[in-house]
C-alpha cells in the first residue's frame, strides 16, 4: 500500500518538476539557516572562549566605558591619566601594570604607503604578557631591550602581506616620518586585529602622537596566588578617585567571559529567530504549492475516487506527497547547511579563527530532529488542502477543468 | 410516501412509472399483477417471468437531483425510476442536459441524489457513507468516460492497473488483467504516457482500467463521443464483446444511435424524466 502510494507520489512530483523544486528550495533555505546556526553555534562559543583564555587567568583589564557594554566606549576616545593607572601598581598582589594605547598611523615601506594600527607598549611587560598569558612567541628576531630605541615588532600579517614585498627582520619601515628598525615578527595570533598591529615603545608612540601622560587602557598583571576578584575591587576603588574618565570597566577573565557569553547568546537568539521565520516561510510555500496542486489535480482526484480510492486514500496520498517534499527539502537543507558551515569553517581557518566548524562536534540528534520536523511541517501544511481534496464528491471533481 | 409508492405501477423490466398509462400491457405471475410500458417489456417478461419478478441488479427508485449552486435551482432528475437487469446492455439516449450523465453518476456512486434511493441487488446503497461508497465503486463499477480521464503522469499500464492500488484483493485480478491486455490489444503501448497515445488507445486504456477490478457493471458516459467513427466502432465492438463473452452488464450513455440499436434496453431521457420510446424498444426487439 505505502509502496504503491510512494510510487504514485514520486510520479506526480516528477510530473511537475519546476513547481516541486521551487517548493523544496523554499524549505531548503529555512533548514539550511537552522543547520548553519546549529553547526557554528558551538564553534563560535569555543573560539571566543579560547580567545578570551589567551589573555591569561591572572590579568585584569582596565578600560574606559561602562562594564555592561565596554565595547562601545573602547573606541570612544576617553583616556585615563597615566599617573592614575600607574598608582594601581601599589595595590598589594599586583605584579605590574602595563599601559596600552593605540592609534592609526601612516607607515611606509619600499616606497609603498599604508596606514595601520600602532600599539604602544612597554617591551618588558609586553613580552611577559604575550609569552606567559597568551602563549605568543616571536617568530623571528628579538625582543628589544632599550625602551627608547627606534625599534618595532610587527604582527604576523603586517610582515607577510600588508606590503607587496614581505618585511624582514632588520629592515627599516617609516612610521609617521620616523625611521624604525624591525626587531622581530610575532607568530600568528589567530585574530585579525592582533595580527595586523605594530608594537612600538611607549616613549616614541607618545612623541609621535603628541599624547603625553595619557593611556587608553591598562593590563593589571596579578601575582600568582593573589585573589584576583579582591584586587579587581581595589582597582575599582583606586580608579574612582581619578576625575578624567567617569565610566570605566575593570574586567576579570571571569567577567569578560560572561559578557561575551551574553552577547553571543543574544546573537544566537536573533539568528535562530531568523531561521525560524525562514522555516515558516518555507512551510507557507509548501502550503501554497499543495493548495494549488490540489486544485490543479481536482480532476485526477475525481478519477481516483471513481476507480475506488477512499477519502483516506486521497488524504494519505496528498499528505505523503507534502511530507516527501518537506523531507527532501530537509535532507537537502541539512546537507547544504553543513556544506556552508564547513566553508565558513574553512574561511575562518584561513583568516586565523580556528575550530569554528568540525564534523565531530555536529549535533547529529539535532539534525535528526530537524529532519523529522520538516516531514511534520510538510504533512501539516498539506493537511488543509488534502482534506479539502479528499472530501470532494467524485462527480464534482470530474467536472473540474 | 411508502403507501403512495405501492399504488404506483412500475414496469418491472425497465422500471418506468406506468401509473398514468392507459394502454399498458399487463401480466400475472405467482398471483401478482405486473404492468408494462410497452409490448417489448411485456414480451421480455413473459420469456422469463421467474427472473423478472425478482429484484433487478440496479433499481433506481424515485430519485430527484436538484442542483442549486447559487440561488437558482435546477431540477436535473425529477423522480426517476429505472431498473437494470444483470447481463443487460442498456443504452441511455436523450438531448444534452436531460439528466443522462447525472443518472449514470448516481448509479455509479459518483454523485449523491437529492432524494430517492438506489438499490444494488436489493440492497439500499444510497445510504452508504463515503468509505463504503468508495469500496462499492471499487468492487462493483467500472467507468469509461468521454474524456478518457487518464492520469497524465502515469503510463498506460500504470493507469490501467491503478484501481488495483485502491482495491483490497488484487493478486488474482492482476493475472486476469494481463490476459485482457492481450485481448484489447494494447500490449506494445503499455509504457507510453497518455499524451503519447491516440484517442482510441487512450480509451482502450481507460477500458482496461474499468475492467481491472472485474466489476459487475460497466458504466460508459459517451465512451465513443470523442472518437472518429472508425475508432469509435472499435471501442464499441470491444464493449459488445465484453457484454457477450464476459456477460458484463453495460450501461452506456450515448448520442450514437448505432449503439442504441444493439442494446437490450434503450432508455430515452427528456427533461429529467424517462419518456416512453416504443420505437427504440421495438428496434432492439427486432434485432
Amino acid at each position: 500500500m505505502l509502496k504503491n502510494f510512494l510510487f504514485l507520489n514520486l510520479k506526480s512530483i516528477r510530473y511537475r518538476p519546476v513547481r516541486s523544486w521551487l517548493t523544496i528550495i523554499g524549505i531548503v533555505i529555512g533548514i539550511m539557516l537552522v543547520v548553519v546556526i546549529l553547526a557554528l553555534g558551538n564553534g563560535i562559543q569555543n573560539t571566543v572562549k579560547s580567545t578570551l583564555q589567551m589573555f591569561g587567568s591572572n590579568l585584569i583589564v582596565v578600560m574606559p566605558g561602562k562594564e555592561t557594554n565596554p565595547l562601545t566606549s573602547f573606541f570612544g576616545g576617553e583616556r585615563f591619566r597615566e599617573k592614575d593607572l600607574v598608582a594601581l601598581e601599589k595595590i598589594p598582589g599586583v605584579k605590574f601594570v602595563a599601559l596600552e594605547d593605540i592609534a592609526t598611523m601612516n607607515i611606509e615601506f619600499d616606497g609603498e604607503k599604508k596606514s595601520t594600527l600602532i600599539h604602544s607598549v612597554q617591551w618588558t611587560w609586553m613580552r611577559e604578557l604575550l609569552e606567559e598569558s597568551e602563549g605568543i612567541k616571536l617568530e623571528q628576531g628579538y625582543w628589544p631591550q632599550d625602551l627608547n630605541a627606534s625599534e618595532v615588532i610587527l604582527g604576523n600579517k603586517i610582515a607577510s602581506s600588508l606590503f607587496k614585498n614581505p618585511v624582514k627582520v632588520g629592515e627599516d619601515i617609516i612610521i609617521k616620518g620616523k625611521r624604525m628598525k624591525v626587531a622581530g615578527i610575532l607568530s600568528p595570533i589567530g585574530e585579525q586585529m592582533s595580527d595586523n598591529i605594530i608594537f612600538m615603545p611607549q616613549s616614541i608612540f607618545q612623541s609621535l602622537t603628541g599624547k603625553r601622560s595619557v593611556a587608553m587602557s591598562a593590563d593589571v598583571k596579578v601575582l600568582p596566588g593573589a585573589d584576583i576578584n579582591l584586587i579587581a575591587k581595589q582597582v575599582k576603588f583606586e580608579l574612582s578617585k581619578q576625575d578624567v574618565v567617569r565610566d570605566f570597566s575593570v574586567l576579570t577573565p571571569e567577567k569578560t567571559e560572561r559578557i561575551a557569553g551574553n552577547v553571543l547568546s543574544i546573537i544566537e537568539l536573533v539568528l535562530v529567530f531568523i531561521a525560524l521565520i525562514s522555516l515558516i516561510v518555507g512551510a507557507v510555500g509548501i502550503m501554497n504549492t499543495m493548495y494549488t496542486s490540489v486544485l490543479e489535480r481536482t480532476k485526477q482526484i475525481g478519477i481516483m475516487k471513481a476507480i475506488g480510492a477512499t477519502n483516506d486514500d486521497v488524504l494519505s496520498l496528498f499528505l505523503l506527497e507534502s511530507g516527501i517534499i518537506g523531507l527532501v527539502g530537509g535532507i537537502l537543507g541539512i546537507i547544504l547547511g553543513i556544506g556552508v558551515a564547513y566553508l565558513i569553517g574553512l574561511y575562518g581557518n584561513s583568516a586565523g579563527i580556528k575550530g569554528l566548524f568540525s564534523f565531530a562536534s555536529l549535533d547529529y540528534f539535532g539534525l535528526f530532529v530537524i529532519l523529522f520536523l520538516t516531514f511534520v511541517i510538510g504533512v501539516v501544511s498539506g493537511l488543509m488542502p488534502a482534506k479539502r481534496a479528499s472530501k470532494m464528491e467524485p462527480a464534482d471533481a470530474l467536472r473540474y477543468e | 410516501m411508502e403507501k403512495e409508492n405501492k399504488k404506483q405501477k412500475i414496469d418491472p423490466i425497465c422500471g418506468m412509472d406506468v401509473t398514468d398509462f392507459s394502454d399498458s400491457p399487463e401480466a400475472i405471475h405467482n398471483n401478482k399483477k405486473f404492468y408494462f410500458c410497452s409490448n417489448f417489456c411485456h414480451d421480455r417478461f413473459k420469456r422469463n417471468p421467474e427472473k423478472f419478478s425478482k429484484e433487478p441488479l440496479v433499481k433506481i427508485s424515485n430519485v430527484w437531483k436538484i442542483f442549486s449552486p447559487d440561488h437558482t435551482k435546477t431540477e436535473v432528475l425529477k423522480g426517476l425510476n429505472l431498473h437494470i437487469w444483470e447481463g443487460d446492455f442498456v443504452v441511455v439516449i436523450g438531448p444534452s442536459g436531460s439528466g443522462k450523465s447525472t443518472t449514470l453518476n448516481i448509479v455509479g456512486l459518483l454523485d449523491k441524489p437529492t432524494s430517492g434511493h438506489i438499490y444494488l441487488k436489493g440492497k439500499n446503497i444510497s445510504t452508504l457513507d463515503d468509505n463504503e461508497r468508495a469500496k462499492m465503486r471499487s468492487k462493483t463499477f467500472g467507468f469509461v468516460f468521454q474524456q478518457y480521464n487518464l492520469i497524465p503522469w502515469l503510463t498506460a499500464y500504470e493507469n490501467a492497473t491503478l484501481p488495483l492500488i485502491f482495491s483490497t484483493k488484487k493478486a488474482s485480478k492482476k493475472k486476469n488483467l494481463e490476459h485482457l491486455f492481450d485481448e484489447i490489444g494494447l500490449k506494445e503501448r503499455l509504457d507510453h504516457f497518455p499524451s503519447e497515445l491516440s484517442g482510441g488507445e487512450q480509451q482502450r486504456t481507460a477500458l482496461l482500467r474499468a475492467l481491472a477490478n472485474d466489476p459487475d457493471i460497466l458504466l460508459g458516459d459517451e465512451p465513443t463521443g470523442n472518437l472518429d467513427s472508425v475508432t469509435g466502432k472499435k471501442i464499441l465492438d470491444l464493449l459488445i464483446d465484453l457484454h457477450k463473452v464476459h456477460k458484463k452488464t453495460l450501461l452506456i450513455v450515448t448520442h450514437d444511435m448505432d449503439i442504441a440499436e444493439l442494446a437490450d434496453q434503450v432508455i430515452t431521457f427528456k427533461d429529467g424524466r424517462i419518456i416512453r420510446n416504443h420505437e427504440t424498444h421495438k428496434k432492439a426487439y427486432v434485432k
